[in-house]
């Protein structure tokens, strides 16, 4: 499956950006595509950088969210990087604070975080 | 003519032709009442100077606006515009250049500070004045229907002075406002990816919001990876302060970032869990030093002692 979003693997972690509509179907496409590479490369880590997007609403979150939650079943840590000020604001305005999944400032905090020992 | 430092009252006080309307109504001014004014204006002429001095007996008279009228020049300065004001209730009309004109007056009077309560009463003893002027010029009846339609200017006038008081007001609360939001986040970066948020004072919703911004912000623009916040000066911390801190936490999180609070009095702890607050989710210290060395501790560094 092909999905409109990258995954580029980078020795042990997965990266993707994030950016642009997040449709049905291509959330839907990139979760497999994601979950295909894990299966393929069997990597521990997980980078979704989503400094791109202006918005991130409830539908966005949710996808973020079950992504996390699928790569985990899969054995793989996920980290969110790269989040705009605005963009928290008004996640945590609408209740959302996207309980269990970790988060970086960038991509470098968030391959620090990936390398430190599974809590 | 409006001078430059005059603000728009105009404007502000959203005073257009179909405003103007409405006043007039509600104060009952009519065309009646303006041409029976401006055919006064010979009678007013002729009293001018006695009821303004009359006024300024007044104003004399007390300690308080005798001490605020101690300055000869203004005091002239004061009876001239005295005479045109004066003689404009006399004018025959009630236009927009006449609302204009006396928007400036309360302008002039609230710049230079005169208290309302003051304005007021002087006012009172203006109308009192001119009845007295009038009815010794006119018939009873016709001096009555004259005061009456003098009443009703007044008021009016009156309405706008009150306007352009509250309006300074506003516009100085706004001021103080602004300065005290400048004032009220100041982050300072404490060390490399570490800031520290100091808060002083009452913490409500609207400032609540500006320290959201704020921190979120900041800790995204220095890549900051620790922010503490420390609150050992607010005033009050209740439910709603908890649940502010607890959000912010929260958005900060979400950024990548870790919150410490800090400056946790023992009043403060005992509230908290008296409220049932959860702040499980936060990493809390008493105080700021530990706090730093917490902050410290999650870069993975530590103070110590130096090598003697």
């Amino acid at each position: 499956m092909v999905s409109s979003i990258p995954v580029i693997r980078i020795r042990d972690t997965l990266l993707s950006a994030i950016q642009g509509d997040l449709s049905d179907r291509v959330a839907e496409a990139f979760q497999g595509d994601l979950l295909s590479r894990l299966e393929r490369t069997g990597a521990s880590g997980v980078l979704l950088d989503i400094s791109a997007l202006d918005i991130v609403d409830t539908y966005v979150a949710r996808v973020l969210v079950e992504t996390a939650q699928m790569a985990r079943l899969m054995g793989a840590h996920t980290v969110l990087v790269g989040m705009r000020p605005e963009v928290a604001a008004t996640l945590i305005t609408m209740g959302q604070v996207l309980t269990g999944i970790d988060t970086a400032l960038n991509v470098d905090d968030g391959l620090a975080l990936l390398a430190l020992p599974r809590r | 003519m409006r001078s430059e430092s005059q603000p728009d009252y105009m404007r502000r006080l959203k005073l257009d032709a179909d405003e103007l309307a409405n006043r007039r109504r509600f104060f009952g001014i009519t065309q009646e009442d303006l041409e029976r004014l401006g055919a006064l204006r010979p009678v007013a002429e002729r009293h001018m100077t006695s009821i303004i001095a009359g006024f300024y007996d007044l104003l004399l008279e007390h300690p308080r606006t005798r001490e605020f009228l101690g300055d000869p020049q203004l005091v002239n300065r004061l009876q001239r515009a005295q005479q045109s004001y004066f003689l404009g209730l006399f004018d025959g009309r009630c236009d927009l250049a006449y609302v204009e004109d006396r928007l400036r007056v309360g302008h002039v009077h609230e710049r230079v500070g005169l208290p309302l309560k003051w304005y007021l009463g002087a006012y009172n003893r203006y109308l009192q004045l001119s009845a007295a002027a009038l009815r010794k010029e006119l018939p009873l009846a016709e001096a009555q229907l004259a005061e009456a339609s003098l009443q009703r200017l007044v008021f009016f006038d009156l309405a706008l002075a009150v306007d352009t008081y509250v309006a300074a007001q506003i516009e100085t609360v706004a001021r103080h406002r602004a300065a005290v939001d400048e004032l009220s986040t100041p982050v300072i970066r404490v060390f490399d990816r570490v800031l520290l948020l100091p808060l002083v004072g009452t913490i409500d919703s609207a400032r609540a919001q500006g320290i959201m911004e704020t921190v979120l912000k900041r800790v995204s623009d220095q890549e900051a990876k620790v922010m503490i916040i420390d609150i050992a000066g607010v005033a009050v911390v209740d439910t709603q302060v908890a649940d502010h801190l607890l959000r912010a936490t929260a958005a900060v999180r979400l950024l990548g970032a870790s919150t410490i609070l800090t400056g946790i009095s023992p009043q403060v702890a005992r509230t908290v869990v008296e409220l049932g607050v959860d702040i499980s989710a936060m990493h809390t210290r008493s105080r700021l030093a530990d706090g730093i060395e917490l902050a410290l501790s999650l870069l993975g560094r530590k103070i110590t002692a130096a090598a003697s």
